[in-house]
């Protein structure tokens, strides 16, 4: 039974991407990395007796596909999802079999360096559950300084990709910081349906140190050797007032049932009703959020809401919700929080219950007046709605081991649609 | 690749479709500022409208409207202009200024009032209202206040029997405050604050729930309830997607004269005053670049007074209703890592100064010029395996004009770079259920050699 629901979709996929788009006769995966010679976005290969070069350190690609997939809410409600997986490593011929029913819920991490080159793929693999549809899908690098619209995203003043077909994103990233990334394309539908993902940058001083009137240290991620090296730091503050041990990227976002289940059986989409009932933190609502790794493979309810059958298969067996919310660190570090906010429908308000947040830097620029002076912010809690991104300092020295709690003071959306309990929670842990 | 000449063609292609973008640019003028009508006196009255929708309904709303039809209008095009609008009209007023706005209601069944945020305000005639005095039918109330400090507020109406009823009608609008210098500097709070600008928007965002328009237009009054508000409709500058992008007075929208298309050319630094009168919270995401914030609710974020020195950057502005930020967004294109203008284009990046950047007598002056010469990161597909955008010029580069199929492009005809302003909040991008629509607004970064008017 399992088998048959892939058996069902993926020819009528393989047809969709084959049929979709005015120019499918010529589509083709053409992944474009400088010294990549076999299209898989890596240096890691011999072709023709060649040994593939990577041009220097700050070149880096990665290859994107754009397709759908599924994800089990916590109380194991099974959504139709469209997403993004890195597929990096995969040579082209096999990008879209292997990309269909793979996309992730948040897409994979972009995670880079200031300076980089960074050639992004993005292959449209069509969404294999709807054969109806053929959108093009885009990347919009959210906050992306100085952007040009042809890198945009931005489907009504840019370029989209169709299926069967990838477009090549490049991106000099001069700014480090915290962004997200998410496709534009019909961008209340593709978002809701959960094409976002976490993109932060790391900054030159964690390669450099600083050497102001406040000097600090090489960071440990960059071969840093002094004792005091903190892992890194968040922007080139040249007095080390950002630097952090431990780092996590958390996406806020929520989805509303009844729009993933609407698209899922081919009905009209509530647009103007869309209200959301999963709030969630890297795209799981708790107690998921404190499961370390990967969720299970999704499988269908016990209703069998999907395929009528209940455990069957959704996916090509590789789980879809590989980013857990979990934190966990030691007395006397410095927390690093990226959050990101892309919920479609609401604001949130997210506190840590008995820790202070310190706001370093809000939409990926330093917390810097025009006088030089920093503005930080202490706060024991952040509100804000889609589109905002928040770097947020946590210093444990002097804490109290033990579990301490981040989560929405919008205590309504403590729950998993009915189930409560749930929702917009996770755990800070300090050993 | 095409260049210049081939915007003629595009340009009439516009015109003909009837999809006019903004005509025409007067030459000789580079700078924008908000739409409006200026003080220190106005003469306000209140009456019903129905103003268009994209998808072919219209809406009912209780608006302001200028009884003294555009006699002190800013811009040529405000004069003669009379009628209800979406939002009331901007009040443009000098620091300093002794203010009065008489407000007559002329046809709201409810008796209607003005709110001023962060003045304080003298109310003359009418009744006694919830606030302060209010206007019923074809009563008329002054108000009056000392415009002390320069920046942008928000105005609008609140009474009884249902003070969240005006708003969502649509009564609203903004005043904005020149410094007492503006005459000789321009800027958002006086010379010497670093607040200087060359273009200057409006992003006025609200939001309405449309079956609160029918029951009111039905005449049914007392059928509302405010804890069933379920906003569906969302605005800037009381137009909707596409509305929005036409230009300001267009006859198209009578009652919602003012354009959401922001203009600027490469480094300008554009004062964007994003206000939001309504009653939900938005978050403003603006593309293309950061913005500077220099100020919230008509005070300079400061701790000296002398510069704004607290704001900080973003680029999603945290909305709550009737809040006012100023902020300064400057997109410069510099470090794209290749050349903006196509490296295959005959053209040199004179910079006798050695700032950096295209002196201005330059082929494209602000050039940068390190990233002159720089070819094309990466082939782009074909046209097959492309969806093109209608306000796509159909190549990367700034000013140039590309090859785009039958049918696709064409709103673009000066080649520009446009970046969309937006609610993050992506379910308003739609009207009333259907996307695209709502808050989808733009700036368009203009080759340096077309004149903003």
């Amino acid at each position: 039974m399992n088998s048959d629901f892939k058996k069902r979709a993926l020819p009528a996929g393989v047809l969709a991407v084959l049929l979709g788009g005015s120019g499918a006769a010529s589509a083709v995966v053409n992944v474009q990395c400088p010294g990549d010679l076999n299209g898989d976005a890596d240096w890691d290969d011999v072709v023709d007796g060649v040994a593939e070069v990577r041009p220097a350190d700050n070149i880096k690609c990665m290859h994107l596909i754009a397709g759908d997939s599924f994800a089990v809410m916590s109380d194991g409600n099974p959504l139709y999802t469209f997403g993004f997986k890195d597929i990096t490593g995969t040579p082209p011929e096999e990008a879209i079999a292997d990309g269909i029913l793979a996309s992730e819920w948040p897409g994979s991490l972009i995670e880079l360096d200031e300076g980089d080159e960074f050639y992004l793929s993005l292959t449209n693999v069509g969404t294999v559950i709807r054969p109806d549809l053929f959108d093009p899908h885009t990347v919009h690098w959210h906050g992306f300084p100085n952007a040009a619209t042809v890198f945009d995203g931005v489907p009504e003043v840019s370029i989209a990709i169709n299926m069967g077909a990838t477009l090549t994103y490049y991106y000099k990233v001069m700014e480090p910081g915290d962004y997200m990334y998410h496709c534009h394309v019909e961008a209340t539908e593709h978002m809701e349906m959960g094409m976002l993902a976490n993109l932060y940058v790391h900054p030159r001083q964690d390669a450099t140190g600083c050497t102001g009137s406040i000097p600090c240290p090489v960071a440990t991620r960059k071969g840093g050797t002094d004792p005091a090296a903190p892992t890194g730091y968040v922007y080139n503050d040249d007095d080390g007032t950002t630097a952090w041990d431990v780092e996590k990227a958390i996406q806020i976002s929520s989805f509303d049932s009844r729009f993933h289940d609407a698209s899922l059986f081919v009905q009209p989409l509530p647009f103007a009703l869309l209200d959301a009932d999963y709030p969630m933190l890297n795209g799981r609502g708790y107690p998921d959020t404190v499961v370390e790794g990967a969720l299970p493979a999704p499988v269908d309810s016990e209703d069998g809401k999907v395929t009528g059958t209940a455990g069957t298969e959704l996916t090509n067996g590789k789980p879809t919700q590989v980013e857990d919310a979990v934190v966990e660190l030691a007395q006397g570090e410095r927390l690093l929080l990226r959050l990101n906010n892309v919920s479609v429908d609401r604001f949130y308000t997210l506190t840590a219950q008995g820790l202070t947040m310190q706001v370093v830097g809000t939409g990926a620029r330093h917390a810097r007046g025009v006088d030089g002076k920093n503005i930080y912010r202490e706060t024991a809690s952040v509100n804000f709605g889609g589109g905002e991104t928040k770097d947020i300092l946590i210093d444990t020295d002097g804490v109290a081991p033990g579990t301490y709690f981040l989560y929405a003071t919008e205590l309504h959306q403590l729950s998993n649609r009915t189930e409560l309990d749930g929702g917009m929670i996770t755990e800070i842990v300090i050993n | 690749m095409i260049k210049h000449p081939a915007w003629s063609g595009r340009l009439l292609g516009v015109l003909a479709a009837g999809l006019a973008l903004v005509l025409p640019w007067q030459p000789a003028q580079a700078q924008h500022d908000i739409r409006g009508i200026t003080g220190p006196s106005f003469n306000l009255y209140t009456y019903p409208a129905n103003i268009p929708l994209p998808e072919g309904t219209s809406l009912y709303m209780w608006l302001f409207g200028d009884a003294l039809g555009g006699a002190n209008a800013t811009h040529p095009e405000g004069v003669g202009y009379a009628l209800p609008q979406y939002p009331g009209p901007t009040l443009v007023v000098d620091e300093g200024d002794e203010v009065t706005i008489t407000v007559t209601n002329y046809g709201i069944p409810h008796p209607v009032s003005l709110l001023v945020t962060g003045h304080e305000v003298t109310a003359l005639g009418g009744s006694e209202g919830v606030f302060t005095r209010q206007a019923g039918l074809y009563e008329t109330v002054t108000y009056s206040f000392t415009a002390e400090q320069p920046g942008t507020y928000v105005y609008h109406s609140a009474g009884a029997p249902n003070p969240g009823l005006h708003v969502e009608m649509g009564l609203l609008g903004v005043l904005i405050v020149r410094p007492d210098d503006f005459d000789t500097s321009r800027t958002a709070y006086g010379a010497g604050t670093e607040t200087d600008y060359d273009q200057e928007f409006l992003y006025l965002l609200t939001e309405v729930d449309p079956d609160i328009h029918f029951e009111m237009e039905r005449g049914h009054y007392t059928h509302f309830t405010n804890a069933d508000r379920f906003a569906k409709i969302w605005f800037v500058n009381g137009r909707v997607f596409p509305d929005l992008f036409e230009d300001d007075y267009s006859p198209i929208y009578p009652f919602q004269p003012y354009s959401a298309l922001a203009k600027a050319h490469p480094r300008d630094r554009v004062l964007v005053r994003n206000v939001n009168p309504g009653q939900d919270s938005h978050p403003f995401h603006y593309h293309g670049e950061n913005l500077t914030y220099i100020a919230r609710d008509g005070r300079m974020l400061s701790s000296d007074g002398t510069t704004a020195n607290l704001g900080r950057s973003d680029n999603t502005i945290n909305s709550p209703p009737k809040q006012a930020i100023d902020a300064i967004w400057t997109w410069t294109g510099k470090d794209l890592g290749w050349d903006i203008y196509g490296h295959d284009t005959e053209h040199t990046c004179k910079d006798d100064d050695n700032d950096g950047w295209a002196d201005d007598d330059a082929d494209y002056p602000g050039e940068w010029c390190a990233d002159h010469g720089k070819p094309f990161p990466v082939s782009l597909p074909g046209p097959g395996e492309l969806a093109f955008g209608a306000w796509y010029s159909g190549s990367p580069f700034l000013g140039d004009a590309g090859d785009l199929p039958p049918g696709e492009g064409g709103l673009n005809p000066f080649a520009g770079y446009f970046f969309v302003w937006h609610s993050h909040a992506e379910k308003e991008l739609t009207t009333f259920d259907i996307f695209p629509g709502g808050t989808l607004s733009a700036v368009v970064v203009l080759p340096p050699d077309v004149d903003i008017e």
